[in-house]
């Protein structure tokens, strides 16, 4: 996750802000912005319903099902696809016989609301602590890109580990998830937020601003913000994907959802043993996790499309690059904050 | 399945992973190639693929029943088990030493002598002077890692050092000649022999102990030496002592020149490496690997894949404890429900399903070596007796029932981990029984459940013997004089009764071990009909290994195929 | 250029500073004793005590650290029982369950995760930079979509679920590869290569949907510029201009890219040396973190953490470079 930042700096040139309504209009009229939506949406509204959903299939994530499985082949699903049937509309889960539906859209519950919460967490954070190394003085800079270096070289995986085992049991272990990928992870961000804020400064029109006395915490919110929201959201959309995995990774470690909570992850790491015995329970959540890896990444490369039209012209056609405009600055591929300095 | 790997096990005795296994299946000649013959030939490389890399290789170090499969290949011991297929390898029999010990009459005093011809690896000869500071340097802090036996039974050597602090020795230790060694203990000890086959009691030569560097090459006194040894054990590679010999050991058969044991890998891998069996795995077995669900569930249908299965019995019970001192464990009706409500099926299917884990109502493992007695104090059936607990949480003031919470380790593969707490949650949801899961890390689990102080009220825990016998099993977890206030504790039920106390001290001072079995059975059903623990299962092991291997024995007492019995050509 | 790179250098020791503190800091907080582990649970307390004592835990937290820096300055001395261990400077200390030096416990699985992630880099910079550039000369069609979308599947599959499939299909099921195992490059090249072809195409698949994407923007960007348009107007070909002129432009971030996530693999290929059982850093982390062998945690935390931050400041220059060159140009 740690050089993820070039990605999305790689992904945005600097240009002001373009007004919301209008970045709307330019999505609607593109077709795979919209399915991607779309597919947001349903996923979203499964992990809402989820309790709803399973309840009109007549089961439970919970439940064992001792009679449908074969205890003595180590607790296969009897029947073909995993136990598939009018029952347990996509089979139950091999070992327990709990119902691999109701498990399914109950963990998207916790898999989107560890993605979503821990991206929110690490653009806070990144934005922030960019915001405040862009704008402060020298040696806060310093301080504050040191900070970064050392949150990019932890051993996220590793530490992660270390950090379940501090926190007192008791607490909401989604909530736990969430800050630890968030806390751990926020570093990528700060650097591109930085590096932004270090070329906007220069811009005649925050220069304006400075000179004419405004707080560097007026300047953030009501010139730098704006501006920032095109590459910051392009961003996020790049680590949701990435956090999503996380979550899987962390439960494959043994430290993701408590039990009998169910999460993709959960059930990702859980089917590695039962790759052969029953490919149907592999399969079910990987689909998932690709679907919502895949949607946000287009969505996200949409987005980035409506916020600078011009880059879509020209991504589009290959050819025309109209001028310089506002956003003539050079095209910042460096995230990085030294090489500024450097230069 | 990895983070099995990525986990230390908790519980030492556990780790040793040892076993026996069914005799039938396990020992007819075996299948190799058409046209070779069944008799097994000196000679080739075995292969062993395990998950646990063989580590801290010092005889001082290492916590094996039985002397280990592996660390048995290097070092002998006064003692070993006897090389057998199921219950004749629970026996002990004399090993570097003439017999299994000649004890005083009230089991205190222990005296060996041992056998013509003994060499190290060097060609030195093996005294009991060896023996002696092998046993002494392995109470240096700078070695520790052995069972607690040597210096909770030998008189005076509760806070003894080492000989590298304290070069006087321990006076508990009297060798008068280089073949005599007299032990002299603090109390009665009748299964002084069985502790005898532990790798502490391997010859070391005090001129060649490097301390902790030790490790890295052992001096060998049995048919290996240790040629190759990586990042502590992950990669060990053994070959032939030469002047180890076959007319000075009853036990190793050492058919194999090399012994090459591949460790730190996925429990997947191994399986599929054992199961395609292409190459040098052909040649290749597992000593800590179960099958996997891919391969149970190919068992059915490949009969030649499970002619390459070994079965065995390692002696040990997963339960559910419970700390009686906390509410609302303090009322035996509680446990006694409890006991009702509990859905076997469910945990032994999270156990991997009825072929790696029996059912189990008794806390003695079903073994007579350790005095198995059936009984069944809280007859449940297999999946439970909902109605029955409901009654008795009645009786304990629980009409509208009751939320308790259930206490275990986060990480799985290990009998205390969440697929078996989330199969005792979902089975006691049918008694009216809430359970609320606490997960703790394996660290933190381990800390929790063996401090007094901080013991949960109810939890997943599991114990398994360092010798088939019920003494082991039962004496530390249900002593009252073993309960410890200022460290890692194991009586967790807290249970300080004189009449079981003093039954323990009389059962020690049995040197017949049939005749103390007897005891130890009944002393078990006695304190099981106090539901101070709730037995759940007695795991089983299921092994495979690659065609090229002929010679399988497989004991009740380590439960998995003997690497010094096995021949690859 | 010479105060940047010494301010660069100073920076760097204070990153590993921190690093370590902040390992020390959470293994005081975390439960466990490393004592009572390094003992055996069995162990009485008596005992434990001793081993305490010998590990030098029973110090104040404070001392241990000032110990542990006092190691790096000046190296130290271990009691081997029978003997002295000398430690030399810079020492990391020696492992609470063996007594064996860290350094010399990291110099021996270094060479694993180095070529782990060296050859897992030169894949998927082939992977990655491939299909980039394909789907950059292809952009707009249904068939860069479908390498978008591929690029995509391999990205959003955790690598222990590929990699466990990659094994079952290539040396279980067609048995055309060996099982992986590490052999030295230097004791047997060819078995080394085989022994790492599946845990570096496991990396390689995770890591090029990145690289793919990196790639194709970056080229696009450049295909845009006015040199590119005059040249295009001078009638040189499309696939010229591409593999030619905008593909070096791409190659600056993609490389620096690259050099950043090699630091970042040198401790967190986890998963994957795990899954093929290969005895490299990153094992050897998670390991030592199970059994709280603090001075092992803490001297991998910090090698990893140096690899990171060296990787990000070759990262950082090849930018700079590259800018100049910009600027001159």
């Amino acid at each position: 996750m740690a050089a993820r930042e070039l990605l999305a700096a790689e992904a945005v040139t600097t240009f002001p802000a373009t007004g919301t309504r209008q970045v709307w209009r330019r999505l609607r009229t593109q077709r795979a912005a919209v399915a991607a939506g779309t597919v947001i949406v349903l996923l979203l509204l499964i992990a809402a319903a989820a309790p709803l959903l399973s309840a009109i299939e007549g089961q439970d994530p919970t439940t064992y099902h001792n009679d449908l499985i074969d205890s003595a082949s180590g607790g296969v699903p009897v029947g073909p696809f995993g136990g598939v049937g009018a029952e347990h509309w996509l089979g139950v889960e091999p070992g327990t016989g709990r119902d691999v539906f109701a498990r399914l859209v109950h963990g998207a519950r916790v898999s989107i609301l560890v993605a979503v919460g821990s991206t929110v967490v690490q653009v806070l954070l990144g934005v922030t602590v960019g915001l405040a190394a862009g704008l402060g003085n020298r040696l806060l800079d310093q301080l504050i890109s040191s900070t970064t270096d050392v949150m990019l070289a932890l051993p996220s995986l590793v530490f992660s580990i270390a950090l379940m085992a501090v926190v007192p049991s008791g607490f909401p272990r989604p909530l736990l998830l969430t800050l630890v990928i968030g806390l751990l992870g926020w570093g990528g961000t700060a650097r591109v937020v930085r590096a932004q804020t270090l070329t906007l400064k220069e811009l005649d029109y925050v220069a304006a601003a400075r000179l004419g006395g405004s707080s560097p915490w007026r300047i953030a919110r009501r010139e730098l913000l704006p501006s920032l929201a095109a590459p910051v959201i392009t961003y996020a959309a790049l680590l949701l994907p990435s956090n999503v995995v996380a979550e899987a990774g962390l439960s494959f470690l043994g430290v993701g959802v408590r039990p009998p909570t169910s999460s993709w992850g959960q059930m990702l790491s859980s089917a590695t043993t039962w790759f052969r015995a029953d490919p149907t329970y592999i399969l079910l959540p990987a689909v998932l996790l690709f679907a919502t890896v895949l949607a946000f990444t287009v969505l996200g490369d949409r987005v980035r499309i409506a916020l600078d039209p011009r880059a879509a012209s020209r991504l589009r056609v290959g050819v025309h690059r109209s001028g310089t405009g506002p956003g003539s600055a050079p095209p910042l591929r460096s995230g990085t904050p030294n090489s500024k300095e450097e230069a | 399945m990895s983070r099995v790997l990525l986990v230390p096990r908790r519980l030492a005795a556990a780790a040793v992973t040892l076993a026996l296994a069914s005799g039938a299946a396990a020992c007819g000649p075996k299948s190799g190639s058409a046209g070779s013959d069944a008799q097994p030939h000196p000679g080739g490389t075995l292969t062993v693929l395990n998950q646990n890399p063989q580590n801290r290789f010092d005889p001082a170090r290492l916590y094996t029943s039985g002397g280990g499969n592996v660390p048995s290949l290097v070092f002998r011991t006064l003692t070993t088990r006897n090389r057998a297929d199921g219950a004749a390898g629970t026996k002990v029999v004399p090993d570097l030493a003439t017999d299994t010990g000649t004890p005083s009459a009230d089991a205190t005093v222990w005296t060996y002598h041992l056998r013509d011809g003994l060499k190290f690896e060097d060609g030195s000869p093996i005294t009991t002077a060896d023996i002696k500071y092998g046993i002494e340097r392995s109470f240096a802090p700078e070695l520790s890692g052995g069972a607690p036996y040597l210096r909770d039974w030998l008189a005076g050597a509760a806070d003894y050092q080492g000989p590298y602090q304290d070069k006087h020795g321990l006076d508990a230790i009297e060798t008068p000649d280089p073949k005599t060694i007299v032990f002299h203990l603090d109390k009665p000890e009748g299964d002084f022999p069985y502790l005898a086959t532990q790798t502490q009691f391997a010859p070391v030569p005090q001129a060649k102990d490097t301390g902790t560097k030790y490790q890295d090459h052992p001096v060998s006194s049995g048919p290996y030496q240790v040629v190759k040894n990586e990042n502590d054990g992950m990669r060990l590679v053994l070959q032939r002592n030469p002047d180890w010999t076959q007319e000075s050991d009853s036990q190793r058969r050492a058919y194999p020149d090399t012994i090459d044991v591949q460790a730190g890998l996925d429990p997947a891998v191994i399986n599929q490496r054992l199961s395609t069996g292409s190459g040098a795995d052909a040649a290749a077995v597992t000593t800590d690997t179960d099958l996997g669900p891919s391969e149970l569930a190919q068992l059915a249908g490949d009969g030649q894949l499970a002619s390459r299965v070994g079965t065995g019995h390692f002696g040990y019970v997963n339960y559910l404890a419970f700390n009686p001192k906390s509410k609302p464990f303090d009322n035996p009706k509680v446990r006694e429900a409890i006991a009702y409500a509990v859905n076997r099926t469910s945990v032994v299917n999270a156990a991997g399903g009825s072929s790696l884990a029996e059912a189990a109502t008794t806390y003695l493992p079903d073994q007579a070596a350790f005095g198995h007695t059936p009984y069944d104090p809280f007859p449940a059936g297999a999946t439970g007796n909902p109605d029955k607990a409901k009654e008795l949480l009645k009786e304990a003031g629980y009409p509208d029932g009751l939320t308790i919470t259930l206490t275990h380790s986060t990480s799985a593969g290990t009998g205390y981990g969440p697929n078996l707490a989330t199969a005792v949650q979902d089975g006691l949801k049918a008694a009216g029984i809430t359970v609320k899961l606490d997960g703790l890390e394996e660290n933190k689990y381990s800390q929790t459940i063996h401090t007094v102080s901080t013991e949960p009220g109810f939890f997943l825990s599991g114990w398994g013997a360092d010798w088939p016998s019920g003494g082991p099993f039962l004496a530390p977890i249900f002593d009252g004089r073993q309960i410890v206030t200022d460290g890692y504790n194991f009586n967790s039920a807290q249970l300080d009764d004189p009449s079981v106390n003093s039954e323990i001290d009389r059962i020690n001072k049995i040197t017949d071990h049939d005749t103390a079995a007897g005891h130890w059975g009944a002393l078990d059903r006695q304190i099981g009909a106090q539901a101070l623990t709730v037995p759940l299962f007695h795991p089983v092991y299921k092994r495979l290994y690659g065609k090229d291997i002929r010679n399988i024995v497989i004991s009740d007492w380590t439960g998995v195929l003997d690497i010094s019995q096995v021949a690859v050509k | 250029m010479r105060e940047y790179l010494i301010r660069r250098i100073l920076g760097m020791g204070g990153v590993l500073l921190a690093l370590s503190l902040i390992v020390y800091a959470v293994f005081y907080l975390a439960p466990g004793d490393p004592a009572q582990l390094a003992c055996g649970l069995k162990c009485s307390p008596a005992q434990v005590h001793q081993v305490r004592a010998q590990l030098g835990i029973d110090d104040p937290v404070h001392l241990q650290y000032a110990h542990f820096l006092q190691g790096i300055v000046t190296g130290r001395d271990f009691s081997t029982g029978t003997g002295v261990l000398h430690c030399p400077a810079p020492c990391l200390g020696v492992s609470y369950r063996t007594g064996e030096q860290v350094t010399g416990m990291i110099v021996d699985r270094l060479p694993v995760t180095a070529s782990l992630a060296l050859g897992a880099m030169a894949l998927w910079l082939t992977l990655g930079v491939g299909t980039g550039v394909l789907s950059a000369l292809r952009r707009g069609r249904w068939s860069e979509r479908l390498l978008t979308v591929l690029t995509l599947a391999g990205n959003s599959v955790p690598v222990f679920v590929i990699a466990l499939l990659l094994l079952m299909l290539f040396c279980a099921q067609l048995q055309w590869l060996p099982f992986p195992s590490y052999v030295g490059l230097g004791e047997d090249p060819q078995q080394w290569f085989w022994g790492l072809l599946l845990p570096w195409v496991s990396l390689a698949l995770v890591e090029s949907a990145k690289y793919a994407r990196l790639t194709r923007s970056s080229m696009l960007e450049t295909l845009a510029e006015d040199h590119i348009r005059t040249f295009r107007a001078y009638g040189v070909g499309e696939r010229q201009l591409v593999t030619r002129h905008a593909l070096r432009g791409a190659l600056t971030p993609v490389i620096a890219l690259s050099a950043m996530d090699l630091g970042t693999m040198f401790g967190s290929a986890v998963l994957t040396e795990s899954l093929f059982g290969l005895p490299g850093l990153g094992r050897l982390l998670v390991y030592s973190v199970n059994v709280i062998d603090l001075p092992v945690v803490v001297g991998l935390v910090m090698v990893t953490g140096f690899c990171v931050v060296l990787a990000n400041a070759v990262a950082d220059v090849l930018y700079a470079v590259a800018d100049r060159r910009v600027v001159l140009s």
